[in-house]
């Protein structure tokens, strides 16, 4: 009976541990890979997608756990082109499934041709250039577009009123291109609008922001750059002091950073931003984010680790599913991530032929007291609109 | 054996090892292959650099306005008016002569006067590219430029064959630029390094030889521009006119030697692949400090650069060793 029993036991034992064996052996470890600026003029908005895909990829382990597990390798493409050529091939050589990442539509340009040639998937928030989506890689993807950035921008100064309105742009792809769209759109309904482009170099904006005093005499300011563009107009605004009702901006604007940096600069000015800050989620997935983003990172998410993460999970979702079809050796993934139709901490996500995020449409939000409530459109509203308000 | 059939017999060696060598072993690894040629881009610029240096006499500061009117005239008459590749990259290069032109009055002023006066330069072209939109594509630039193409069954747009054609154009520049070296003009360009009056006064037409090395390197650096942006396929105005584009080659030619031939070659491909090889896994952050270190550490204490170190020449030889 002794003898029996034991015999059952190491049985037992044994059929356990075959049964942890094949449980194990089919559980797999995917290696994405992530070209990102971690140095050089990007640095700071690498970061923070830098950030958002970490949380990806550690709540993905979690939600994965026991079944998959993910793993992120990242190179720093210091802001160069031809340096992001190099890390996308060098993670092409290393054996990563896809890429995520990329920062600036002239480096995510060469770097996305790069994945493409090697039939890897390069999904981005980073790049907002019509010209990425219009190339039809199939490998290609991006969740945000100008359109989205144009539609809000375009959507708010409809909503203030305002008939007349001077575009300030930096020269740049994307930059000009939002700010013809805007022009366009707003001149289609009847406002006036007055362009002023400025140079990459520009440091004094005083000339140029008297002549939109003297010359324009606008209701609104659209500034269309990046933040130390913003910060530039901002400052030369605060002493001019040109009489106009509201300062509204877009990406890299609206965020924490900005309004603990720049408190002075930034009160009751208007910029896209998917978050209020501090954030406040109520979605289950949206707390675990944010809950994520603090533990790894010990403060609160903005709009770039958001789109980050979004990307990220998205590209995750859809690894395992081709995998799951046993056709994510076969080139299968992209075909996966087009059939991506997701509710997600930025919107509703799918993706056309070309790769592009048609549902994308961006929010508003408006500095207030160090915080950024949003206030655009009307039903994502958590607070009441400052108007008219100038940050001088 | 001689020093001179030594020096003929590495030269074969290294040739041959670059030629066939490199693409056996590095073929099937385009991450390291793109880094090659990236290290031998600027190699090209850091030859054109050294000769207009050491020949020319003339510190430039503004190599990135060759670099990139070469490339934009390459990437414009490929893209807008079908001209093969091949041929578009060499008028890349005429592209850039022609420009140099442009800045013949500055060859009146000397040392730092000519260095800020060909910086200036440079921010002048620079400018042009962003607001010709319509040809230039503005500030936007120019995406999908056309690759190399493929030449009986072997294609040139390809990491191997970038690497071929930018070894190709580095090669030719570092003997044209010897060439130059041993010939009359050199002898004479030498003789106005100690005084260009006395030169002058026997009869050497100084402005005319020193316009001619220009010119040379401006049609050297506006080639290796246009390679540059069919290979990468891109080019809008900060990155094709960036300042990369003159400090580094600038770097890596102090640091191999500005006064050999081939100093500036070993030292991109130095300085350029010890820093994307080895420093940059171990310090993903802060790698470009290591690289300063060790090209202040070169400077103090070899600062005739890597090659005349490696030669083990006496000193007193190397402080000499003009052109």
């Amino acid at each position: 009976m002794k003898r029996t029993l034991a015999h059952l036991v190491t049985v037992s034992a044994l059929a356990l541990s075959v049964a942890l064996g094949a449980g194990a052996a089919q559980a797999r470890e995917f290696l994405l890979g992530s070209e990102l600026p971690l140095t050089g003029s990007l640095a700071r908005v690498g970061q923070g997608m830098h950030e958002g895909i970490a949380v990806a990829v550690e709540m993905a382990n979690r939600s994965y756990a026991g079944k998959h597990s993910f793993k992120v390798q990242t190179i720093d493409d210091e802001t160069s082109p031809a340096k992001a050529v190099a890390a996308v091939e060098k993670l092409v050589g290393d054996g990563v499934v896809a890429i995520t990442g990329g920062y600036g539509s002239n480096i995510i340009g060469p770097a996305s041709e790069a994945a493409q040639k090697a039939g890897l998937v390069y999904i981005t928030s980073g790049g907002v250039s019509p010209e990425l989506t219009q190339r039809g890689y199939p490998t290609f993807f991006r969740i945000n577009n100008t359109d989205g950035y144009a539609l809000a921008m375009i959507g708010l100064l409809q909503d203030l009123g305002a008939k007349k309105v001077s575009v300030v742009y930096l020269n740049k792809d994307a930059t000009s291109s939002l700010a013809k769209q805007v022009n366009t759109a707003l001149t289609a309904k009847g406002v006036t609008v007055g362009m002023h482009e400025f140079d990459g170099a520009t440091s004094d904006f005083k000339p140029l922001m008297n002549k939109v005093k003297l010359q324009d005499r606008p209701d609104a300011i659209a500034m269309v750059g990046y933040e130390n563009d913003y910060v530039g107009i901002l400052r030369a605004s605060k002493v001019l002091k040109p009489q106009v009702k509201a300062v509204v901006g877009v990406w890299s604007l609206a965020t924490a950073q900005m309004a603990k940096e720049f408190p002075d600069l930034m009160e009751n000015v208007y910029g896209t931003s998917m978050l209020p800050y501090p954030v406040e989620f109520t979605q289950p997935e949206a707390v675990e984010f944010a809950a994520t983003y603090k533990k790894l990172f010990n403060k609160d998410p903005d709009y770039l680790g958001q789109f980050g993460y979004v990307q990220t999970r998205l590209l995750i979702d859809a690894v395992v599913r081709a995998d799951e079809a046993g056709t994510l050796g076969k080139g299968g993934l992209p075909d996966e991530l087009r059939k991506t139709d997701a509710n997600t901490l930025i919107g509703r996500v799918t993706f056309d032929r070309n790769g592009d995020n048609l549902n994308f449409t961006h929010r508003m939000g408006q500095h207030q007291g160090g915080k950024v409530v949003l206030v655009w459109p009307p039903d994502a509203a958590n607070g009441k609109m400052n108007f008219p308000a100038v940050p001088w | 054996m001689s020093n001179s059939l030594m020096n003929r017999l590495f030269l074969i060696v290294a040739l041959a090892v670059a030629y066939v060598g490199v693409p056996l072993v590095f073929g099937g690894n385009a991450y390291v292959l793109g880094l090659i040629v990236a290290a031998l881009t600027i190699a090209g610029v850091a030859v054109a650099w050294a000769l207009l240096g050491n020949l020319g006499g003339m510190v430039s500061f503004g190599h990135a306005a060759f670099f990139g009117v070469g490339s934009y005239t390459s990437a414009v008459l490929a893209m807008k008016l079908g001209v093969p590749v091949t041929a578009s990259m060499l008028l890349g290069g005429v592209g850039a002569a022609v420009s140099s032109i442009a800045m013949l009055p500055a060859l009146r002023l000397r040392g730092p006067y000519f260095a800020l006066a060909i910086l200036a330069y440079a921010h002048i072209f620079q400018i042009l590219a962003t607001e010709m939109t319509p040809i230039t594509g503005g500030a936007g630039g120019l995406l999908s430029i056309p690759r190399f193409p493929t030449v009986l069954g072997f294609d040139f747009g390809d990491k191997t064959g970038g690497y071929l054609i930018v070894l190709t154009i580095v090669v030719l520049a570092a003997f044209a630029y010897d060439a130059i070296r041993r010939s009359t003009w050199g002898l004479a360009l030498k003789a106005m390094h100690d005084t260009e009056v006395a030169t002058r006064v026997v009869g050497v037409p100084s402005t005319h030889l020193k316009a001619a090395m220009l010119v040379l390197s401006a049609f050297i650096t506006g080639v290796v521009g246009a390679f540059n942006a069919h290979f990468i396929s891109f080019l809008d105005p900060d990155y094709a006119f960036s300042s990369g584009w003159t400090v580094l080659p600038i770097a890596a030619a102090i640091f191999g030697g500005y006064r050999t031939v081939w100093g500036p070659v070993v030292g991109a491909l130095a300085i350029y692949l010890v820093d994307q090889l080895l420093f940059k896994p171990i310090l993903p952050h802060g790698h470009q400090m290591i690289l300063g270190v060790l090209l202040c550490a070169m400077i103090l204490f070899s600062p005739g650069g890597l090659m005349p170190a490696l030669s083990r020449r006496p000193a007193k030889e190397n402080r000499h060793a003009h052109a």
